[in-house]
Parts: C-alpha cells; sequence; structure tokens
C-alpha cells in the first residue's frame, strides 16, 4: 500500500509517520514528500487527530461480581491430585528398575485383560451357562431375602395394632399426607441447602 | 495477600502455568488483567451492557475452561480476545436474524403478509442498563464507531483502543494482514467522515 512516485501518501506511509517509526525506511520518503504537499499534511493532521481521540476513549469496568460469577462455573483443577500425580509420575519413572517394574506390571494387566477377552471369544457356551447359573443363583437369593423379611414382620407383635390403626380409609389416607408432606419438606429442604449462593452475597 | 502481589508481576504465560497448576489466585489473576479490555471491546461491539456482560463471562469461561489447550508461543491476549470477538461477533450475526425475522417472513409475497408474519411486541421503556449504556456510549465518536461494521469496528478497536500491531489483529480475527489493513483504512475514513461536522 505504498505509493507511486510523485503521488500522494499511502497507508502505510501515513502509518510510519502516525507511529514515529524513524527506522521504517519509508519514513525519510514520506517526511520529504510531507514538506512540499499541503494535502497530505491537511490528511495527516486530520488522522492523527481522529487517532487521538480513539487511544483516549475510556475502558469500561463490568459488575462487581464478575470475577466471582466466572469463577464461579470454571473447573478449577485439584492441585493436590495434579501434585500426586506428578510426584507418582516422577517417582514411576526415576530410575531403571522402578521403569521395569512398571512395565511388567503393565503388561501383566494388559495380558491379563487380553487373555480374558480372548478366552469368551472362544468359549460362548461356557460364558451363557456362567451367566445363566449366576442368574439363577441371584434370583433364588433375593426371593429368599424377600420371604424372610415378610415372615420377620408378621412375627412382630406390634404388626396387630399397626394394623388396627389404619385400618379405615381416612386413617390410610391421613397416612399418606403425612409420609407425602415429609418427603416435599425434605425436597424443598434439599434444595435450599444445595442452592448456589446469590452474587451480592458475597458483598453484603 | 503477598501471593497475589507476586503473581501481579508475573507475564501471562507464566500465570497461565500457575493457574494449570491449579492455583486460584492465578485464574483471578487473569480475569483482573483482561476483565476490562474485553468487556470494553464486547460492550462497543453489541452496546448493551447486560448482553456484553454474559458474553464476557462466557469468554471468560470458554477461555478458562480450556487452558489446557492454550498454546504458550501464542500470546495469551491474543488468545482471549479471538474468543471474545468471536463471540461478540457471532451475537450480532445472531441479532441481525432476530431482527430480520421481526420484520416479517422475507419470503412473503404482500405487504399483508410481510405484517402478518411479523412478531408483535409492545412498547419497551428504556431499562436502568440501557439507559447507563445511553450515557456510556453515548459520545459522538462512540456513535461513530458504532456505525462502523461489525469488522471494521473490531479492527479499530484491536488496533487504537487495545493498541494490538496489525500483525497481532490478523491473528486474532483469523484475516491476512493486508486484509485487516484495509479494514482500518477505511474505518478511520469512515470515522472522519461521520465526525466531520463537529469541525465544522
Amino acid at each position: 500500500m505504498t505509493s507511486p512516485s510523485g503521488a500522494h501518501l499511502a497507508f502505510d506511509d501515513f502509518d510510519v509517520l502516525l507511529s514515529g517509526d524513524a527506522e521504517s525506511p519509508l519514513h525519510a520518503p514520506a517526511e520529504a514528500h510531507l514538506a512540499g504537499c499541503n494535502q497530505c499534511r491537511a490528511e495527516l493532521a486530520a488522522q492523527s487527530t481522529l487517532i487521538a481521540r480513539l487511544e483516549s476513549l475510556p475502558f469500561f469496568s463490568p459488575s462487581l461480581a464478575f470475577s466471582d460469577l466466572v469463577l464461579q462455573r470454571v473447573a478449577l483443577p485439584d492441585p493436590f491430585a495434579l501434585r500426586s500425580l506428578a510426584t507418582s509420575r516422577k517417582r514411576l519413572l526415576a530410575s531403571r528398575r522402578s521403569l521395569v517394574a512398571v512395565s511388567v506390571v503393565l503388561c501383566a494387566v494388559v495380558g491379563t485383560m487380553l487373555a480374558s477377552v480372548m478366552w469368551t471369544l472362544a468359549n460362548p457356551d461356557a460364558v451363557s451357562s456362567v451367566g445363566t447359573w449366576a442368574g439363577n443363583t441371584a434370583s433364588q437369593w433375593l426371593w429368599v431375602a424377600i420371604r424372610g423379611g415378610f415372615a420377620n414382620i408378621v412375627e412382630q407383635p406390634w404388626l396387630g395394632t399397626a394394623q388396627a390403626w389404619f385400618a379405615t380409609p381416612l386413617r390410610l389416607a391421613l397416612l399418606s399426607l403425612g409420609i407425602t408432606l415429609i418427603y416435599v419438606g425434605g425436597l424443598v429442604a434439599l434444595r435450599r441447602l444445595m442452592a448456589l449462593p446469590r452474587a451480592g452475597a458475597a458483598h453484603a | 495477600m503477598a501471593q497475589r502481589e507476586g503473581i501481579q508481576g508475573l507475564t501471562d504465560q507464566e500465570v497461565v502455568a500457575l493457574a494449570r497448576s491449579g492455583a486460584e489466585t492465578a485464574y483471578r489473576e487473569l480475569v483482573r488483567r483482561y476483565e476490562r479490555p474485553i468487556f470494553s471491546l464486547v460492550y462497543r461491539m453489541v452496546r448493551d451492557r447486560e448482553l456484553a456482560e454474559d458474553l464476557s463471562q462466557e469468554t471468560f469461561i470458554k477461555a478458562l475452561n480450556a487452558l489446557d489447550s492454550y498454546r504458550p508461543e501464542y500470546k495469551f491476549s491474543s488468545w482471549i480476545f479471538k474468543i471474545a470477538n468471536n463471540a461478540a461477533i457471532d451475537q450480532l450475526r445472531r441479532r441481525e436474524l432476530d431482527t430480520l425475522s421481526l420484520e416479517g417472513s422475507p419470503h412473503a409475497a404482500t405487504p399483508d403478509a410481510v405484517e402478518a408474519t411479523a412478531l408483535q411486541i409492545g412498547s419497551r421503556g428504556e431499562s436502568a442498563l440501557d439507559a447507563v449504556a445511553s450515557i456510556e456510549l453515548g459520545g459522538e465518536i462512540e456513535k461513530a464507531i458504532a456505525q462502523l461494521r461489525p469488522e471494521y469496528r473490531s479492527c479499530i478497536l484491536l488496533r487504537h483502543v487495545e493498541g494490538y500491531a496489525y500483525e497481532e489483529i490478523a491473528q486474532i480475527l483469523d484475516l491476512p494482514l493486508g486484509t485487516v489493513k484495509t479494514y482500518i483504512h477505511r474505518a478511520r475514513h469512515e470515522l472522519r467522515r461521520a465526525l466531520e461536522h463537529l469541525r465544522q
């Protein structure tokens, strides 16, 4: 964007003059042109005024809570975890012996996992029969636990009194209402406990 | 307190390294260093204090959550200004689309159809924040900056308000150096034309 010889100054020439960069090869020719050109002198003065006005524009400040609001939503790394990780890494890679030990353990872990996957792929019937046996056993244990629980409750001496207390539909409805109220109260309390503090609270 | 004073003498790169090691004071320092320049740029781009505050917050949250992806060979300031400028430009584009839909569907064939597809909005009083904005951005030069195309506005603000070199502006805005110079040249020309009446 330099001017052809004889023409008026171009953007780059004005920029060199405005920045006062006397080292630039454009500076001396631009100064020489300026000495004999009223139009370019006027242009330079106008640009200089505009730039001075732009450079004097103030910076604006965001609200006082700005940095707190930002940091609330930034996931800060845990310095303790980072330090522990760095220390462990340093220790593990400290000597040839520790490096060999780490490699052996890694190979053992990865090898075992690979062997396990290979065996599973090679023996689908065995895997399926083990799965069926585990499912049956789990359901049997579940039923035994449920039956045991009920049998235990039925044997309790207070069961008859409790049944008599809630024998009418009105009492049953009252019980349901009470339980619902306790549940809703718990939810409200939990929500209030977990609510983030308001921005203004820090400056109160 | 002593830790905070110590951190203030560090370069951006050093503060970023500290932040990566989990020091909350380093995060606070980065916000302290750039909150005013970033907010000022965004505010002058979108001309709405509340929106500028939201966009500036988003800028910092995005940058600070992605510190691991920041490459120290670049200036931190260029990186965060790039995020802020993109956020402001995206917002202006969205606003342009909203304005279109407020004015009615561009596919409407008749004036009645245009009116029928336009959103009806009741008169909106100026909020306290709008009033602050109109005072703060009410100067002749601020008004003239607001009239510039968003690309020109970014360039001129980065160059003459934030004081960036052309090469850095090209990096921040992902534009060729020649384009940045052209935009600044045109922006200066338009500003001078807009402010001409003040000289007369």
